[in-house]
């Protein structure tokens, strides 16, 4: 059904605007590096051909005029946050630019900014693009290259934004949100659920540093065991040795 | 490329003067990184580098920028406000403090921007995932502006949410270490953005139209600046005794009046929550305060501005019989603030009761000014009776005003004239007031009153008009 589709692409299209935004956030700062530049822009692409996906698909469905009523609200809902997310990949767009100029990676003396995180972003970059591994093709000035793609990207998004606008008659404020408040401390929250009636995953969130301390005292309370059961069979070997 | 007016939702008021720092703070900071190298920090078995100690900083902005200590403590102190420092311990408190207390750099993203503010729909999604992540237990003010969010941001909700859960997955993807950095970096970001209440923030400014860095330098911008020097160049100049003795003087007459440099009697009302202030200064009150009918010896103008001023002086002058020059004083004001369709009944209303020879409340100016003033009646605009009002202006004040004031009058009105004791609230008795407020009267209602009052003002003036033209014929 299209209801179904349209929700599977808004979530892909919401995991990516989140992945981008972590990634836009890196720029600049110690974690920085080419590999993160090629990140971004193949984050980037990915975003815009869901977000054509989905405009496409959303105004099919919208321009139907033979809709009920409820579905109609349903698919204003979908509409308001799928010019949401698209709200937010333009800014982060527009910040990655400025950024990026700001902090060019291939000058002899890099200033990046010490911020305190050093390890690489590959693992959100692989979440947005939904692999298991990044591989890394580009070339080493994509720094530099890359801007400019990133322009016209932002004009076309632009574009985009003012064409759905002016052809999609939905009124942002009318539509009524569907989750409550705090709907967001169950979990596994996406477009297709309503917030009753989750099999909530509550992750327990162990406190800062407790995380590392458990598994190192996994890790000595095996080495001990073993310890033990050496001992012991070293001694029975013994006594049957000895009698 | 331009921004769309429609994604502009200050409407063009979107650059704040003090915010042209920002630019040259950045280049200050990129400079800090290549002189300061910063340790690690321990946290349980974490480590985190780039951590800088308060003296630090200190040291470095104090050899840098050639300054004294103190003055570099405020500048640091200024960095850590805007955020592009962001304390570790006591992350609230956004000061550089001078030992060895942590601090650590803000990622570019989060650094203050002029043209990128921050959106509240960013801040709800910033809550929504710090309530995942105390597992609903948010501080009272977050908790607060979330229910705010929850109601004013509806439509967006859903989204919200959304973000909120993918943002934080996201985060999980990333080591353990770059994690803390993360949460403390936005933690920051935010207590900048949007402070706790009672917090004091770098971020308050007024809005501004342009963008001064942006200003461009073109030909036409130094005409305009050339053409405004020259002029300013030309103006009459005072000599600074004369006018700085004016100002003197003007300070002694008025200072015990200025609720800034003494205290208002009874209270001011905006510390104490009690408005008897403001009762006892209505217009429509009957008795006023000293401190009210001190000011009107001040001059005409504060007489006739104060509408129990005004009041009062009518009453005298209507015992002079001499109240003609106050009433075409007001009617040529009413004519100055009044609709351009009006203009010309309300002349010709005028040149009927005041101007025309033999008019009811004839009023006697010289000659070339009524010349100059029948002459324009014929093309009536809002500052026609300009010159007649300011001679009739000139006359009361040189001679009806200095009367008046030694007038019975206006003695019985000081003798008469209120003076309120000072209150002296407590704090618990101040919140008392304050939960006791009561509205004051409606505007629409003290409106109508002082037109009621004018309308019958007006009709009891007519009758004596009669008596004076026969006064002034026979005098003639």
């Amino acid at each position: 059904m299209g209801k179904e589709e349209c929700k599977t692409m808004l979530d892909a299209l919401n995991k990516v605007t989140a992945c981008y935004r972590h990634l836009v956030i890196a720029l600049g700062s110690t974690s920085d590096s080419q590999n993160l530049r090629e990140e971004l822009k193949k984050t980037r692409k990915k975003a815009q051909e869901l977000a054509v996906a989905n405009r496409t698909k959303l105004t099919t469905l919208l321009k139907d005029k033979s809709i009920s009523k409820d579905d109609r609200a349903e698919y204003e809902r979908l509409w308001v946050l799928f010019s949401s997310s698209m709200e937010l990949l333009e800014v982060d767009m527009k910040r990655s630019l400025e950024i990026g100029q700001d902090f060019p990676l291939k000058v002899p003396t890099r200033h990046l900014i010490q911020t305190g995180m050093t390890g690489a972003t590959t693992t959100v970059a692989a979440r947005a693009m939904s692999v298991q591994n990044m591989k890394y093709d580009a070339d080493a000035n994509i720094d530099t290259a890359d801007l400019k793609d990133l322009e016209t990207e932002i004009v076309q998004v632009g574009q985009m934004r003012e064409e759905m606008e002016m052809k999609v008659q939905v009124a942002p404020w009318a539509v009524e949100a569907k989750q409550e408040a705090g709907a967001e401390l169950k979990s596994t929250v996406s477009v297709g659920n309503s917030s009753v009636g989750v099999i909530s995953i509550c992750e327990e969130e162990p406190k800062d540093g407790e995380d590392g301390e458990n598994d190192i005292m996994k890790i000595f309370a095996g080495i001990i065991f073993v310890a033990i059961l050496l001992m012991a069979a070293i001694l029975g070997y013994l006594v049957i040795n000895l009698s | 490329m331009t921004v769309g007016l429609r994604s502009n939702r200050d409407h063009a008021q979107h650059y704040r003067p003090r915010m042209s720092c920002l630019k040259k703070l950045e280049a200050l900071v990129v400079e800090m990184q290549s002189g300061l190298k910063g340790t690690d920090q321990k946290l349980n078995v974490t480590t985190i580098p780039h951590v800088l100690t308060g003296q630090e900083i200190l040291a470095w902005i104090a050899n840098k920028m050639k300054m004294e200590t103190e003055e570099a403590q405020a500048f640091g102190t200024m960095l850590v406000a805007y955020g592009y420092i962001y304390p570790l311990q006591d992350h609230k408190k956004l000061i550089l403090k001078p030992d060895g207390s942590f601090y650590r750099f803000q990622t570019p993203y989060f650094w203050p921007v002029q043209k990128w503010p921050a959106e509240d729909l960013d801040y709800a999604i910033y809550l929504a995932k710090r309530n995942i992540r105390k597992k609903g237990s948010l501080e009272v003010y977050e908790q607060t502006r979330y229910n705010n969010f929850h109601k004013w941001l509806n439509p967006k909700w859903d989204f919200i949410v959304m973000q909120a859960s993918e943002q934080y997955k996201a985060n999980k993807q990333r080591q353990k270490a770059d994690r803390v950095v993360f949460d403390c970096q936005e933690r920051a970001y935010w207590i900048v953005q949007r402070p706790p209440p009672r917090a004091h923030s770098a971020m308050d400014c007024l809005d501004r139209l342009s963008d001064p860095n942006e200003e461009p330098q073109t030909f036409d911008h130094f005409r305009r600046t050339t053409i405004h020097l020259n002029q300013a160049m030309m103006r009459s100049r005072v000599k600074s005794t004369v006018s700085l003795g004016a100002l003197v003087k003007d300070i002694t007459k008025y200072k015990n009046h200025d609720p800034f440099l003494a205290p208002c009697i009874p209270s001011n009302p905006w510390l104490s929550n009690d408005d008897a202030y403001w009762e006892l200064n209505l217009q429509s009150v009957e008795v006023p305060t000293k401190m009210r009918v001190e000011r009107w010896s001040f001059s005409l103008m504060e007489l006739l501005n104060d509408p129990r001023g005004r009041k009062d002086f009518k009453v005298f002058l209507k015992k002079e019989f001499s109240g003609e020059n106050l009433a075409f004083w007001e009617a040529a004001e009413v004519m100055k603030w009044g609709s351009a369709g009006s203009m010309a009944e309300q002349s010709q209303a005028i040149f009927k009761t005041f101007l025309a020879p033999g008019a009811p409340r004839w009023i006697n100016i010289d000659g070339r000014t009524m010349g100059l003033t029948v002459k324009g009646l014929d093309h009536p605009h809002r500052y026609v009776l300009d010159a007649a009002q300011t001679h009739v202006f000139l006359l009361m004040k040189k001679d009806t005003f200095f009367r008046y004031l030694k007038s019975p009058t206006y003695k019985d009105m000081q003798k008469k004239a209120i003076d309120p004791a000072p209150h002296n609230y407590s704090d618990a008795q101040v919140e008392q007031n304050g939960r006791n407020l009561k509205p004051g009267v409606d505007p629409i209602i003290l409106w109508q009153r002082s037109e009621e009052e004018r309308m019958t003002a007006e009709a009891a003036a007519r009758p004596v008009d009669i008596s004076q033209i026969k006064n002034k014929l026979d005098r003639k």
